[in-house]
């Protein structure tokens, strides 16, 4: 082929059409994938979420007996796509969309059970002891010190129902003792503990927490994504 | 006066057909693309790559009608579909036109690969083909993982979560292509639309030239070819046969063909 071109390309001209080619490429294929890639950007890179951070209202958590993990449904604000908040801001008086935008957790409160063996791998989870309910949660019902509150939440499981494997929402069997995920059949134990299935790690706690005065469990968004195999976040749910 | 009318559409029509021809060329590429000869054994085997594309026809036609009234946003993608299926007219009629042929086109796509696979139809010169055919199988599984979540109900929903929890797991990239999926770290509006995004302009945008070529090169090389190539060989090999038996006897006796012929080949 070399022989048909008459002009051969000197060093100058490839350099020249090498720059020129590599500016127009940038310019013709950067911005569509920014702007596709743009969630990836902003959440991988910049760390930013969608999901709201603030304190978001759980239930009380007086009636929780021991033994028996109960269900909340909290609802997260989420901003995504369509800028509410932000026109809300500049515009305060525009038409703001009728459904307020939420992802809705499932979480699972449970006394934490006192782990007398540490499992191992294959050993189906932890040995547990019984489930304790603190004390002071029998003597008062609101006006808990700072101290009591620590302890209240230092007993307290706060688990994501959202399952450690694919994300399916996990449910409590009273009768087997144990949750169990509907997709693929995993297993943990009261304390969201590994016992068996597919997951690669027990369910996700959520780590920011507090009981206030009234004795109202309150929680914001964020797990507990280290011990995983992989650091995932459950994502969704 | 019948034999009249017959006379007279008949030339009309070859005058218009003609007259295209002409123009376009458009008969000839037709006789190109409609008309291959098939083998007579197993020829039904050969109509489901055929299927696979009328299937595909269907998905877009009625993927088309269902962009009329479907809405890609949360609070109303359900209840769009809600609409298309209780009070659009015939609205069951094309969604499930929509659903059931997507179902039986992953099935016609396996049938079709098989047939493909098990005739040897994949061998040279025709393994682009199959690559083709795979690129068009995934792009596909692209469609199908993508429009389940359309609906915006919980089977959709849950299938399309777990099937994205799954590509979190691919090494390196897990966490970049789940969040690049949602639209950000959670479910919700914009996972929505980029699903809508992919299952209504890019994926169908991305299959349709693939289509085209699959056809292109399998009218190129035909698609029963290996069958064919061997009779071809067949009688080949036999003509040649034929020629070094001729050649023997020539051989022979080069000076007097006459004689030769009656000696054979006895020395």
């Amino acid at each position: 082929m070399a022989e048909l071109q008459k002009d051969p390309i000197t060093r100058g001209d490839f350099l020249g059409f090498g720059l020129l080619g590599a500016i127009s490429g940038a310019i013709l294929t950067i911005p569509p994938v920014a702007f596709v890639l743009s969630p990836v950007i902003k959440t991988n890179v910049l760390g930013q979420t969608d999901i709201d951070q603030g304190w978001q209202r759980v239930g009380p958590v007086a009636d929780l007996e021991p033994g028996t993990p109960d269900v909340f449904e909290v609802e997260f604000p989420i901003e995504q796509v369509y800028s509410d908040r932000e026109i809300q801001e500049k515009f305060s008086g525009s038409q703001k969309s009728e459904s307020e935008f939420t992802v809705r957790h499932a979480v699972w409160l449970s006394w934490k059970a006192p782990v007398k063996i540490q499992g191992q791998q294959g050993s189906g989870g932890d040995i547990l002891g019984e489930p304790e309910k603190p004390a002071i949660l029998d003597q008062k019902t609101s006006g808990f010190t700072q101290s009591e509150r620590d302890e209240i939440l230092g007993q307290l499981n706060i688990l994501s129902n959202s399952c450690a494997h694919l994300g399916c929402p996990v449910r409590w069997f009273p009768e087997k003792h144990e949750f169990l995920c509907p997709c693929h059949g995993g297993l943990y134990d009261i304390n969201g503990g590994y016992v068996g299935g597919p997951p690669p790690r027990g369910m996700y706690n959520y780590t920011q927490a507090e009981i206030r005065e009234d004795g109202t469990l309150y929680i914001k968004h964020g797990y507990d994504i280290e011990p995983g195999l992989n650091k995932q976040q459950p994502y969704v749910v | 006066m019948i034999g009249r009318i017959r006379s007279q559409t008949e030339e009309a029509s070859k005058f218009v057909v003609d007259w295209m021809e002409h123009r376009t060329g458009v008969v000839t590429i037709l006789e190109h693309a409609l008309y291959e000869p098939v083998p007579k054994r197993g020829a039904w085997m050969y109509t489901l790559g055929s299927a696979v594309l009328l299937l595909i026809t269907v998905q877009f036609l009625t993927g088309i009608l269902l962009l009329f009234y479907y809405v890609p946003s949360t609070d109303h993608a359900w209840n769009s579909v809600n609409y298309i299926m209780n009070e659009a007219y015939f609205g069951q009629l094309i969604r499930g036109l929509h659903y059931w042929s997507a179902n039986f086109l992953l099935a016609m796509i396996g049938l079709h690969m098989a047939q493909v696979f098990f005739s040897g139809g994949y061998k040279a010169p025709r393994e682009l083909n199959w690559v083709v055919g795979v690129i068009l199988l995934l792009l596909v599984i692209g469609l199908a993982f993508t429009g389940y979540l359309l609906r915006w109900d919980q089977d959709g929903f849950w299938a399309s979560v777990v099937g994205m929890k799954i590509g979190s797991y691919s090494p390196f990239v897990g966490g970049y292509v789940i969040n690049f999926l949602l639209g950000g770290d959670v479910a919700g509006p914009a996972t929505l639309s980029r699903f809508f995004a992919l299952h209504v302009w890019l994926l169908p945008a991305a299959i349709a030239p693939f289509i085209g070529l699959h056809m292109f090169l399998f009218r190129k090389h035909g698609v029963f070819g290996s069958q064919m190539e061997y009779t071809e060989r067949l009688a080949k090999l036999h003509e040649r046969q034929r020629l070094e038996e001729y050649a023997g006897f020539e051989m022979d006796d080069d000076e007097d063909g006459q004689n030769g012929r009656s000696n054979g080949r006895d020395e």
